[in-house]
């Protein structure tokens, strides 16, 4: 376990509030953010749950309970977007274990992805993976960094057309084959996109945001902290007084509500083990949203660091 | 992989540090005492065939044979594979490892490298990986109950593996090397992601298994061989 001034203090003031409060300081915000999928004007919550190395525990049984419990939180929280992938390891049952404990929540928004390079094997990898999850169909699959697209769009669309699924997308990470999602998002019907922006990866801002705008895609973020390393990185910094007035109150929250307040993007999905830090990724979904002034102030802060 | 050199070792990275050492703590768990049985009696073999018993010396290559199968079923197929898939493949590497373990075995004509270095340099090799690796669970934070020992984990098998191969002296001897190399580099890439201090030993166990290849494996007048 890592321990870090941000864990310890967060540690103690959850020590110091469970006894009056009987629950976390970071509670489910009334307010949560709702941002609405383009394509069929259906709202989500603006903070979902990535699953990338978080949830790959294999089948130690200690790990997965604190996973479940993630899951609960999430779901308690408010949340209803979780994303994963084949190739996410054990993530897969690991999920479909938290889902099962809860008796699969309706609520529930499952996106998964296809990652296989054989065209022919994605339909059998998708029920693979929808056998993992103990889901009856997935909402959102996604071409997962692109493998092998133009075969599997069109089965997903054939998929959508016979109401296997609900929603086709792609996705990439850490700004790579921007031109190709551009390309992609222009000359095919797809409903998702989910690529890397943050505060500091904001290449994405150019072109891609406004033409998910233009096109009517809904956008998923994924890496919002870096794989942690932004939120360690910031960990020692002071937050800005002037954060307070959107609600943030952490680095972690302050670095979603940057996310989740363009307005091109509908979802940001943070992953963790940790119960309190979901709630916390949740209630960035809450308060008052940064506008452009202060989405540019925030930047030159960060950037100033 | 398009864009490739976009790639850092993090990158593939699948688990997380906590992930990994609780994964090898359960394993040992599961198999204690067995841990003891392989190192003692891997040291066992070598002592003896050093000392030319030669029941030790048939026995060295089918039972480092036996720890590259125990390693490849019990912990990369069973275990490892849950968290990281590229373990699959290495589960096959591995398995090929011991079949050419076992089937050069069956050549009589291996002899204990006669150039000094080369013979000392590959047995302190193959002492390494035998006795102080699992005292490295320490450095790297772990307690003991993670610890990597010959014939369980990978690591202390590949380095001891390449230390008797570059003891010995047999030029067929050298197909057995490229696999625990390659192991050898991605285990120190996957601990260099994990910033385990620990990801120095395979990676510096390729540099000496490089250097000692320079050195002959027999000396330029090998004595009772002019």
């Amino acid at each position: 376990m890592r321990f870090t001034r941000r864990s310890v203090l967060q540690g103690l003031a959850l020590a110091a509030s469970l006894p009056a409060m009987g629950r976390s300081p970071f509670a489910q915000p009334a307010d949560a953010l709702r941002k609405v999928i383009p394509s069929s004007h259906e709202e989500i919550p603006a903070i979902g749950l990535g699953t990338w190395i978080t949830f790959n525990v294999g089948d130690d049984p200690v790990l997965k309970d604190e996973c479940a419990a993630v899951i609960a939180a999430f779901f308690e929280g408010g949340g209803r977007l979780i994303d994963s992938s084949p190739m996410y390891g054990s993530s897969q049952p690991t999920i479909g274990y938290g889902l099962k404990n809860l008796g699969y929540p309706d609520r529930l928004f499952a996106a998964e992805k296809v990652w296989i390079s054989d065209p022919a094997s994605g339909p059998e990898q998708i029920e693979a993976s929808r056998a993992y999850w103990g889901v009856e169909k997935f909402d959102l699959m996604q071409v997962h960094n692109l493998v092998s697209w133009e075969d599997h769009l069109p089965m997903l669309f054939e998929m959508k057309a016979k109401a296997q699924l609900r929603y086709v997308g792609i996705t990439t990470s850490e700004g790579r084959r921007h031109r190709e999602i551009e390309s992609i998002m222009t000359s095919e019907p797809i409903d998702f996109v989910q690529l890397t922006y943050n505060i500091l990866d904001r290449e994405a801002e150019e072109r891609i945001l406004p033409l998910a705008q233009e096109k009517g895609i809904a956008v998923i973020i994924n890496r919002p902290f870096r794989q942690g390393s932004l939120i360690r990185q910031l960990d020692d910094e002071p937050l800005p007084e002037w954060i307070a007035e959107t609600g943030a109150r952490s680095w972690a929250q302050f670095l979603l509500k940057f996310i989740v307040s363009h307005p091109a993007v509908t979802c940001a999905i943070p992953a963790t083990t940790r119960v309190d830090h979901v709630r916390e990724n949740l209630e960035a979904g809450g308060g008052v949203l940064p506008d452009e002034t202060m989405r540019r102030r925030m930047v030159d802060y960060v950037e100033a660091l | 992989m398009s864009e490739w050199w976009t790639y850092t070792p993090a990158d593939f990275l699948m688990f997380t540090p906590r992930v990994y050492v609780r994964l090898i703590e359960r394993y040992n768990q599961d198999f204690w005492p067995l841990q003891l049985v392989f190192v003692a009696g891997m040291l066992a073999i070598m002592v003896l065939a050093v000392r030319e018993v030669r029941f030790a010396k048939v026995a060295l290559l089918p039972a480092f044979a036996v720890a590259w199968v125990f390693c490849a079923w019990q912990f990369l197929w069973l275990r490892y594979s849950t968290i990281n898939w590229g373990a699959t493949y290495a589960t096959m590497a591995f398995s090929l490892q011991a079949g050419l373990l076992a089937l050069l075995s069956l050549d009589p004509n291996h002899r204990i490298a006669v150039s000094r270095l080369r013979r000392y340099g590959g047995m302190a090799l193959a002492l390494f990986g035998l006795l102080v690796h699992p005292l490295l669970a320490l450095l790297s934070t772990r307690s003991l109950a993670a610890a990597q020992t010959f014939g369980m984990m990978p690591d202390p098998t590949a380095i001891s593996t390449l230390g008797t191969v570059l003891a010995i002296r047999g030029r067929r001897l050298l197909l057995l090397l490229p696999i625990p190399l390659l192991w050898c580099a991605f285990s120190g890439l996957i601990l260099l992601a994990m910033e385990d201090r620990g990801a120095v030993v395979p990676l510096a166990s390729i540099v000496v298994v490089a250097a000692l290849l320079l050195v002959p494996g027999r000396s330029r007048n090998p004595p009772g061989n002019p």
